[in-house]
């Protein structure tokens, strides 16, 4: 990256927001590209791509079409939680993915993915009281606005969520299972950053591959265009509540894999 | 390697042809039936089943019309090698899910457009065991078919040479058989099922059963590895009805009116059917007259169509005097495992479909459960693959993004698990309305015991299997895979909708022909089984001349077995093992 760009200066963020080296401590720079594919770039392959998938794909890099479903306000507002579901602080700011085009695009629509889960209301609707009970938790634990409590505070209340334990908006949850809730905004967010070929380079994904086709298929070999895996050391930021995982292997199915769901429905018989 | 030599790949063909893949197109004009003709058979749905049942029926010399509610795909032009620009080729209008375990529909299950399913498969396609048909009787839990496999037997050897399909020369399971197209190469995938399964003992098939092309065919090429063979493949090696039926029902004067949304089965006064009502993309409404009618709209939309049909006499929906019409539906069991490796596997490469076991599909006394389930290969897209990270770690943030820098390092395998019919388990009309303004369709779904249990064993072996292929870390997403029954086929008109040949009992000359008249569904996936009932039933009504539009008798007498309707393109091209 270029620290004398002006306008990337700016907007480094605040040291405590970016991935550290996990043996000194020290804040990871922002990079072009993260993850372990240093110089793969599937846009670079786009001439041996048939012509529709090339327009799909450069549509959507291209993309900055003005927002039709969310207000300026409530853009702002989703914008910051975006920024903690998908956080992007090791992007360099010119290589950051948006994440907000697609889905005002989908909620405009009113396109969803074929079915709404009869605890669930309507995608617009959950949206709009979503927002509503992110608000209230930030003033039920910080007694602020979302917007302008720390980073950090901010990360709380979203895994608040995550953990299916928010303390405010009950009448909100009682209309709206926290834990779908919890998959709608986590899965639009994922199919707008992993929809973007910089996400597909950093993950070292090939991309398109008709009418190329692939010819190295086993053993994770990689084809002429592709890299071999350069693997770096990186922990999440000091100011950050996702860096852990946890897989859940004692819930063999789908509704009881996600236990704050589980136990919310306990909650209310 | 920035640019091939010469020059950006353009289409292969000008942008007038209706490219059915790389090198086939459609070469004929369709022909128009007019709404006031009436028609002999007009099937609702060109999908698996609807795609065959055209075909056929085409070449019989019936006139016969499809309505589609998608779009009738050129390929070239539509379809595109990415998860978030697919999403046409699926079901996307409003339903609603609930019961205690709901299913995901949409993508996970459902297709729209000409070829429906079958567009956007991974194309597995192993047969049903002997054993499927009567499990009933052998283990006292689901239902008996009113078939046995003899009776299919023919169809499923007459479909695996028309998709083709790609697979092991010796199939051992069930009803042991080979495959008329050699296997496929292996991905890092079924290299790691393989790895797994041989070290614990499980025999396992290489490189298929899988209706892709592992060497040409015709106008159709083969296999190029690209992985995207769930968002439609637009090299036409993957079989779906809109490449390898479609095409020959054209020839033989078939029609095909996309974007029509059937709204109404119309009942006459005799109580027979006499048409449908649909609309077309405009919203305007429509009526197409017929002498019979076939609903291949699958299990969601078939007993929807039923429900909303509801008239005098005809009260609680059409067919539906058992009150069976919407009950029974099952979706299997469909965990996924996933592996991680040291090395790295790429599993975005190859089809996600080619190796699999079925050791473990058959009762096992020593099981606490009946039944059983199969281990397959699936490659996960990146979209995909961070869904599966959501559930299977709870990953959000930059524990998400994480693990997403390691998608190459894991290698997934599916389970695939019968999971037994239920009444309660079933559709129903919410109050919602689509855009048509018709009732949208609720989906009700909830294990049971024995489901519980085999997807328990299940999800613990696939696991070890995972391991024992070197994986240093397991983890696993618990989901839903396919939808079948709904409107099952019986002997007993009191417990089933259509009898053995998907003629509804109620109403003589409306047929069911789809994945929804399965009584139960095995361990396989059901596309193959779809399309040789939809070949079995077709040489029923061929067998029945005009009778059944005349007629209500109901002949019983199996029909003779017509692999002369299949489409021509079925011999003489390519370079099958088997002829």
């Amino acid at each position: 990256m270029n620290q004398d760009d002006p306008k990337s200066s700016i907007e480094v963020p605040n040291a405590v927001l970016l991935p550290v080296d996990p043996e000194t401590g020290d804040a990871l720079s922002p990079r072009l590209q993260p993850g372990y594919y240093s110089g793969f770039s599937t846009l670079s392959q786009q001439s041996f791509w048939d012509p529709a998938t090339r327009k799909v794909v450069l549509d959507r890099v291209g993309s900055s079409s003005p927002l039709r479903f969310f207000s300026a306000d409530e853009a702002k507002f989703w914008e910051a939680v975006f920024d903690h579901l998908i956080p992007q602080t090791d992007r360099t700011p010119d290589r950051r993915i948006p994440i907000l085009p697609a889905l005002d695009d989908r909620l405009n629509r009113n396109r969803t993915g074929g079915y709404r889960y009869e605890d669930m209301p309507h995608d617009q609707e959950a949206y709009r009281l979503g927002a509503d009970a992110i608000q209230q938790e930030a003033q039920h634990r910080y007694g602020g606005d979302f917007l302008v409590i720390p980073y950090l505070q901010q990360d709380l209340i979203l895994k608040a969520l995550h953990d299916g334990k928010p303390a405010a908006a009950k009448q909100i949850w009682k209309r709206m299972s926290v834990h779908r809730f919890w998959q709608l905004i986590l899965g639009d967010a994922i199919e707008a950053y992993y929809a973007h070929p910089w996400a597909w380079d950093e993950i070292g994904f090939g991309g398109p591959a008709y009418p190329r086709a692939y010819f190295r298929l086993e053993r994770g070999e990689a084809e002429p265009w592709e890299v071999e895996e350069q693997r770096y050391e990186w922990a999440a930021p000091v100011y950050s509540a996702s860096g852990e995982v946890e897989a859940t292997h004692e819930f063999l199915t789908e509704a009881l894999q996600h236990r704050s769901h589980a136990r919310l429905r306990e909650r209310q018989p | 390697m920035n640019k091939p030599v010469l020059g950006p790949f353009e289409s292969p063909a000008d942008n007038e042809a209706h490219m059915l893949g790389t090198l086939q197109h459609i070469d004929v004009p369709m022909r128009r039936f007019k709404e006031l003709e009436e028609v002999d058979y007009l099937i609702v749905g060109v999908g698996s089943a609807g795609g065959v049942l055209l075909q056929r029926l085409a070449r019989a010399g019936f006139n016969v019309v499809g309505l589609e509610a998608g779009p009738f795909w050129n390929t070239e032009r539509d379809w595109v090698s990415d998860e978030a620009g697919s999403h046409e080729l699926y079901w996307e209008d409003p339903r609603v899910t609930g019961g205690t375990d709901p299913l995901a529909l949409g993508a996970n299950n459902c297709g729209k457009g000409v070829g429906g399913g079958s567009v956007h498969w991974a194309a597995f396609t192993p047969r049903l065991h002997p054993s499927d048909f009567e499990i009933y009787t052998r283990d006292g839990v689901g239902a008996d078919w009113p078939i046995t496999y003899e009776e299919i037997r023919p169809y499923y050897e007459q479909l695996e040479r028309e998709m083709p399909v790609a697979g092991p020369a010796y199939y051992p399971w069930g009803h042991p058989h080979g495959y008329p197209y050699g296997p496929h190469p292996m991905g890092g995938v079924g290299n790691a099922l393989i790895r797994g399964c041989s070290a614990l003992d499980i025999p396992v098939s290489i490189g298929g059963p899988v209706a892709i092309l592992s060497g040409s065919h015709g106008d159709r090429p083969h296999c190029i590895y690209r992985g995207f063979c769930i968002q439609g493949c637009k090299v036409g090696a993957k079989a779906s009805t809109l490449i390898t039926h479609v095409p020959d029902a054209l020839h033989r004067g078939a029609e095909i009116r996309d974007y029509s949304m059937a709204s109404r089965v119309s009942v006459g006064r005799d109580r027979r059917v006499n048409g449908v009502h649909y609309f077309d993309r405009e919203g305007r409404e429509h009526f197409q007259r017929a002498k019979a009618v076939i609903l291949c709209g699958y299990a969601i939309e078939t007993p929807r169509l039923l429900l909303n049909s509801a008239c005098p006499g005809f009260e609680s929906g059409l067919a539906n005097s058992s009150d069976t019409v919407g009950r029974y539906l099952m979706a299997q069991a469909g965990t996924v495992v996933l592996g991680r490796f040291d090395q790295l596997v790429r599993m975005y490469k190859a089809p996600p479909a080619h190796a699999l076991t079925e050791e473990f599909y058959e009762t096992d006394p020593k099981n606490d459960f009946a039944r059983g389930f199969a281990i397959q290969t699936v490659g996960p897209l990146p979209i995909a693959f961070a869904h599966q990270m959501v559930a299977a770690k709870k990953a959000w943030g930059w524990g998400l993004r994480r693990e997403m820098m390691d998608y190459n390092h894991w290698a997934s395998f599916g389970l695939l698990g019968e999971i037994l019919p239920w009444p309660e388990n079933r559709v129903t009309l919410a109050e919602e309305k689509d855009r048509f303004g018709l009732p949208i369709a609720h989906v009700s779904f909830n294990l049971h015991d024995n489901d519980h249990r085999l997807i328990k064993a299940a999800t613990k072996k696939t696991t070890e299997v995972m391991q024992a292929a070197g994986a240093t870390e397991v983890a696993h997403e618990a989901r839903y895979a396919h939808l079948v029954g709904a409107a099952r086929m019986g002997a007993d008109p009191r417990t089933s909708v259509v009898d053995k040949f998907g003629r509804s009992h109620d109403i003589p000359n409306l047929f069911i022909c789809d994945g929804s008249i399965m009584p139960t569904q095995g361990s396989a996936n059901p596309g193959l089984t779809i399309q040789a009932l939809a070949a079995r039933t077709a040489d029923y009504l061929v067998s029945q001349a005009d009778q059944v539009f005349t007629s209500n008798d109901r002949d019983m007498t199996p029909p003779p077995f017509r692999p002369d309707f299949a489409p021509p393109e079925t011999w003489g091209k390519g370079v099958p093992r088997l002829t």
